[in-house]
């Protein structure tokens, strides 16, 4: 049975596996520690970075990086702040529309210097990095949107409980992620266009040979990196209210490592949104369980934070390579008779 | 202002450091209108306070007439440590008579501040100070780190009501203001006064939002007794603030600190921070600007024991630094703290 | 007579000064399976790469259906029904077959259907006549099954032309049978195929007509039933080499420095055995895919061998890496100077000293500049190393001078044994005798030299003997004095094979 999933499922699989390990590994450490409020404190952290890594993944997968979405997605959350401010009465759509278009503008940037000026992207993003957080700077006047500024549905939104299993509540910003990241899930697996970031980031010769405009998918990656990382602007103004020019600072490698913890292979051409979904948890709720975590300091925490990330990717890689030598034996198996014919 | 409660922290908590005025020092007053260069150089751009900071030196600029440049140049937040550094480096190649420095570079910026000082330009250093105290004339303290822990332990005391389970929510663990400070107020938790309060646990938030956030959770998470956060960090202490309400818990958990009045405000008046503390940036910068003034224009020595009129603010001394031995400081020593009564006037 | 699905009209392309191609004219009509051979650098894959696209004629057109066609790019290509399927395929690894096929295919719409599209994959494998699960991942393909699925998406798009690019040389016996049933399947159902290789039995077993092309050229083209595997090779190899490229009398004495036995690197090559003296200058001649840079590595220690045995300068040794064998007395000059050779931006002198740094030291281990100018500079002149001083980055240097260089820097360790890979490959006819010279000198002083050349004129003006491979296979040591083209060209196709 198991020789019928394919190995994107089964990358899942592993990956949720070492989620139920750690969880258990924590459940045993600290105490009070499995029930809903950890679910609710999960899921309400991770909404931001889900949309982030999520944007990520599609540029990875064209084997490219994005260095800048950090910075975009302070830049829009302050924006949007500084937008609702000035005018409180914009319908919630419309403000969430211009966070999302004016994300994917600064992923048009980042999109034309990597796709159409050919200049590597680690290069470019490395520079609008710096750009954007500048823009940010300049364009913020040291002034902070502040929550008392923000209209209460905006501030209410992402802690609006919409439903609940037991003591698990199922929070608009959580479900809001959840449901983004599915519907890319099922563009990556649906689409044709977006099969083509596959592709390019599979093999970029045979891309091209294929007749794949490789310059177009990657340019429409970093766009759709662009608009997710508005989005998650936007949800980071109304998680936080308070933005500074600091907003988003980190979330770029944050998002890599989401992505690559979730299987997304650095080198392009494989992964998935579920994946770095489940990535981006994964780096979380050790995060967090490690805060709560008496027998490590505070001064060790960074240290087994990444020593754990490196645990379960390995781990990960391990569970995957048993699995498909397993298959591959079995394909052989079931092969064999025909290659000696 | 009558309203604001104003501890003057040398007068109520000398613990032993210099006195304001040394006897027999006659204080020097600044000659206006000499023709210096002046750069004021914040941890990075963008921060409310920093803004201050210059508009405060501005005024000074412009009471003391001087007919060079003031500068305010500084970083973006994710090239602090290298930016600071830069700039130092450029503003000695310039010739600048003198830099403001908020250090955010720790020890790394030394070689470039003692290089600066080669060059002749005056190095003070004011909100954050160069930990070693090498390549720097003075340091303008804010308040003393001594009386910070005391004003940290008395806002939690009154949230308490005088007993309970306390957590501090830091910025990071090698901030060296925050880790003075945290350190003082330890110090002041050991009086009888503060007997029945119990320091639980010291967590880091990074000086980012989503970390402080997060960490405010995980505290109450961990330690279910808890009644206090105490985060001595503008944007530590209002992210455990939007936390607490996000999840309402304001009941049972006070956040105090240190904070800004302007982003402080609505969790003040809806009691998720009933008190916090702040000093005014506007001062800081207008007596920095005074030192480095002083220094640059050579009518100051810098010497300890050096007295010096600072326009509105009246007369300052420069002493030894308690915290850091052989360097010295001039400590401005005014701090507020802002409750439900005041906050909406300072937020203005 | 029915139209020529693509005619190529005296296309020429030139490269700077190389000309790769000059007034070449080629005819594919439908359900043809047309050869084209030549020597290696003859021309063939600069034809493919102007079929499909990926290079532009300097001069003259391409008609598909009897009108003038601008191939501008592979998009083009596939638009004008021209594809070309590589000796390394080029797949996606990690998407799965039916996908692989499919993934340009707009003409479902946006939405990808798997299950479908599975079923539409697996009625084109079917017309190409093998058995392949569409939803097995490329990358656990093997090379022939790899190779299907990019006949496969030919097929999707309508294929008129499909050029076949030595496709047969890393497949096994079995496998390259069957795709040569492939090729005539397809010509059958009216596809032309362009099929080049270097098997001369396979142009015999499936092609129709053959072309012939030679330093650029059309030699011929013909049905195959007017050609001879002789005839074939003397147009192949017929130009007039003697005049440039003489051959000096042996240097070679008794001493063996190198004697490898059934040398096998499994899947490789294998039973490589042979004699070196000193002196003595053995060429290894071959076709792409005979393997003999495979077996100049091993015995260089870069890739360890699985069996057999070396023996050098009497003693018997396994080098486990470069380095061991470098301090044991061999230098490898390599074909890619660019990649495992010379470090482009560091001036000359810099590469001269760098596989001798040590003796550039002072005591103190500090690096002795004068030394180090001097050296560079005595090669500069003995070899005549056109370069206006020492300093001057290699990468500024044309390609003759920069092979040049690396000469120096194996020179200057003294080896006894040299091992040329290519070492005239891509540089100009005066540099070329230039660097025989130096060969030849290198034996006259009693090193001894093991030459892979690709190059027939080459390989017999240099070889006091000749060992040609195939496949992994040592086909025979051919004597300088029975060495001609034909005899080499023979044992390199698989033409003509001798126990040893």
């Amino acid at each position: 049975m198991l020789a019928r999933i394919p190995p994107q499922t089964l990358r899942i699989l592993a990956l949720l596996f070492v989620l139920l390990a750690v969880l258990l590994f924590f459940s045993t450490q600290v105490p009070n520690y499995l029930n809903g409020r950890l679910f609710n404190r999960i899921s309400s952290s991770v909404a931001i970075m889900a949309l982030i890594a999520c944007g990520q993944t599609l540029v990875i997968l064209t084997r490219n990086i994005d260095l800048s979405i950090g910075s975009v997605v302070g830049f829009v959350a302050f924006a949007t702040g500084s937008l609702i401010t000035n005018n409180p009465d914009i319908p919630p759509i419309l403000l969430a529309t211009y966070s999302i278009l004016l994300g994917a503008c600064f992923g048009v940037i980042n999109g034309v210097f990597v796709a159409y000026a050919g200049v590597p992207s680690i290069i470019v993003t490395l520079g609008t990095m710096a750009l954007f957080r500048s823009a940010l700077v300049e364009y913020s006047d040291a002034k902070s949107i502040t929550t008392n500024n923000l209209p209460t549905w905006l501030i209410e939104f992402p802690n609006t409980q919409l439903f609940s299993i037991g003591t698990l509540q199922f929070r608009a910003a959580f479900v809001v992620a959840i449901l983004v990241v599915i519907a890319v899930h099922f563009a990556l697996t649906r689409l044709r266009p977006a099969r083509k970031l596959y592709a390019v980031g599979s093999n970029p010769e045979a891309a091209e040979m294929a007749g794949i405009n490789s310059k177009l998918v990657i340019f429409f990656a970093f766009i759709s990196a662009g608009a997710l990382a508005g989005l998650a602007g936007f949800m980071f103004l109304a998680r936080f209210g308070t933005i500074t020019v600091v907003a988003g600072l980190g979330f770029e490698l944050k998002s890599v490592a989401s992505a690559v913890v979730g299987g997304v292979n650095i080198f392009g051409g494989s992964g998935s949104v579920i994946g770095a979904l489940i990535g981006a948890i994964l780096i979380d709720l050790i995060d967090t369980s490690l805060v709560r975590w008496q027998l490590v300091s505070e001064f060790w925490r960074e240290a087994v934070l990444g020593s754990l990330i490196l645990l379960s990717v390995a781990a990960d890689a391990v569970l995957m390579r048993r699995l498909v030598k397993w298959r591959v034996s079995r394909e052989k198996k079931e092969t064999k008779p025909e290659v000696q014919s | 202002m009558k309203n604001f409660i104003k501890i003057t922290a040398a007068a109520a908590l000398s613990l032993g450091t210099a006195s304001a005025t040394l006897a027999g020092g006659h204080s020097v007053s600044l000659t206006p209108g000499e023709d210096i260069n002046m750069v004021l150089l914040p941890k990075f751009l963008g921060i409310l306070v920093f803004d201050q900071a210059n508009e405060g030196a501005q005024e000074a600029h412009a009471e003391l007439g001087n007919t060079g440049e003031l500068l305010f140049v500084g970083p973006t937040p994710e090239n602090s440590t290298a930016g600071q550094i830069e700039i130092m480096t450029t503003s000695a190649t310039q010739g600048q008579g003198a830099v403001m420095l908020s250090n955010n570079a720790g020890d790394q910026i030394v070689p470039s501040a003692v290089a600066a000082q080669a060059a002749g330009t005056r190095v003070v250093t004011w909100d954050s100070p160069i930990p070693s105290g090498e390549g720097e004339d003075v340091f303008v303290a804010q308040v003393d780190f001594g009386s910070i822990g005391t004003v940290m332990a008395d806002m939690a005391h009154s949230i308490l009501g005088g007993s309970g389970q306390m957590a501090v929510l830091s910025a990071t663990p090698d901030a060296a203001n925050q880790n003075a400070w945290i350190a003082a107020m330890e110090v002041a938790l050991k009086g009888e006064k503060y007997s029945n309060i119990e320091l639980v646990d010291i967590v880091y938030g990074d000086d980012q939002a989503e970390v402080s956030y997060n960490r405010a959770l995980a505290l109450v998470d961990k330690h279910p007794n808890l009644g206090v956060i105490m985060s001595p960090t503008t944007v530590g202490i209002q992210a455990a603030a939007k936390a607490m309400q996000d999840e309402g818990m304001c009941g049972e958990v006070g956040v105090s600190g240190l904070g800004l009045p302007s982003e402080m405000v609505s969790y003040t008046m809806n009691g998720c921070a009933p008190e916090f503390a702040l000093w005014d940036f506007r001062d800081l910068g207008y007596l920095t600007y005074y030192t480095a003034y002083g220094l640059a224009s050579g009518q100051m020595k810098g010497e300890i024991g050096e007295t010096f009129s600072a326009g509105r603010m009246g007369d300052f001394t420069i002493e030894e630094d308690p915290g850091r031995p052989g360097s010295s400081r001039i400590l401005m020593g005014d701090f507020t703290v802002y409750n439900s009564e005041n906050v909406e006037a300072a937020s203005k | 007579m029915p139209q020529p699905v693509l005619r190529m009209n005296s296309i020429s392309k030139h490269f700077g000064m190389t000309k790769a191609l000059s007034n070449m004219s080629i005819t594919l009509e439908a359900s043809e399976v047309h050869a084209i051979v030549g020597e290696n650098g003859a021309g063939k894959s600069t034809i493919i790469k102007i079929m499909t696209g990926i290079h532009q004629p300097t001069s003259g057109k391409i008609e598909v259906d009897g009108k003038t066609r601008k191939i501008t790019g592979p998009q083009a290509a596939r638009e004008a029904g021209i594809a070309a399927i590589y000796q390394e395929p080029m797949v996606f690894p990690d998407l799965d077959v039916a996908e692989n096929i499919f993934i340009s295919d707009n003409s479902t719409g946006v939405l990808v259907h798997p299950a479908e599209q599975r079923k539409r994959a697996r009625a084109l494998i079917e017309r190409i006549g093998i058995k392949l699960d569409p939803s097995r991942i490329a990358s656990g393909l093997t090379l022939a099954e790899q190779q299907a699925v990019e006949i496969a998406r030919a097929l999707s798009q309508d294929v008129r032309v499909l050029i076949m690019d030595e496709p047969t040389a890393s497949l096994s016996a079995h496998e390259a049978e069957q795709l040569r049933k492939i090729a005539q399947n397809l010509a059958g159902q009216g596809v032309a195929v362009v099929y080049i290789s270097h098997r001369l039995e396979e142009i015999f077993e499936i092609s129709d007509r053959v072309t012939v092309i030679r330093d650029g050229r059309h030699i011929s083209t013909k049905p195959i039933a007017k050609v001879t595997s002789d005839g074939m090779i003397t147009e192949m190899v017929g130009r007039d080499f003697g005049k440039y490229f003489a051959k000096t009398a042996s240097t070679a004495q008794d001493e063996v420095i190198l004697e490898v036995r059934n040398l096998t690197l499994d899947g490789v090559f294998e039973d490589i055995s042979f004699d070196l003296h000193r002196g003595e200058v053995l060429c290894m001649a071959g076709l792409v895919g005979a393997r003999r840079t495979d077996v100049a590595l091993a015995i260089f220690g870069v890739i360890p061998p699985t069996s057999g045995s070396i023996k050098f300068k009497g003693q018997t040794t396994k080098f486990t890496n470069p380095r061991t064998a470098i301090e044991a007395g061999i230098a490898y000059v390599s074909e890619d100077r660019r990649k495992l050779g010379l470090a482009m931006p560091m001036a000359i002198k810099s590469n001269v000293s760098m596989a001798t740094l040590d003796s550039f030291l002072s005591p103190l281990g500090l690096l002795k500049r004068e030394k180090e100018g001097k050296v560079a500079r005595h090669f500069i002149d003995s070899l005549n190393i056109r370069t206006p001083d020492v300093e001057t980055p290699v990468g500024m240097l044309s390609g003759g001078n920069q092979q040049k260089v690396m000469l120096a820097k194996w020179l200057n360790l003294n080896p006894d044994l040299f091992i040329f890979d290519e070492p005239t490959r891509g540089i100009d006819i005066g540099a070329k005798a230039e660097v025989h010279d130096l060969i030849r000198s290198i034996a006259a002083k009693g090193g001894a030299a093991l030459l892979i050349s690709s190059d027939l004129p080459e390989v017999l003006a240099m070889g006091d003997r000749i060992l040609v491979m195939r496949e992994g296979h040592q086909m025979s040591i051919v004597k300088h004095s029975e060495a001609t083209q034909e005899t080499v060209m023979m044992h390199a196709t698989g033409q003509r094979q001798e126990a040893i």
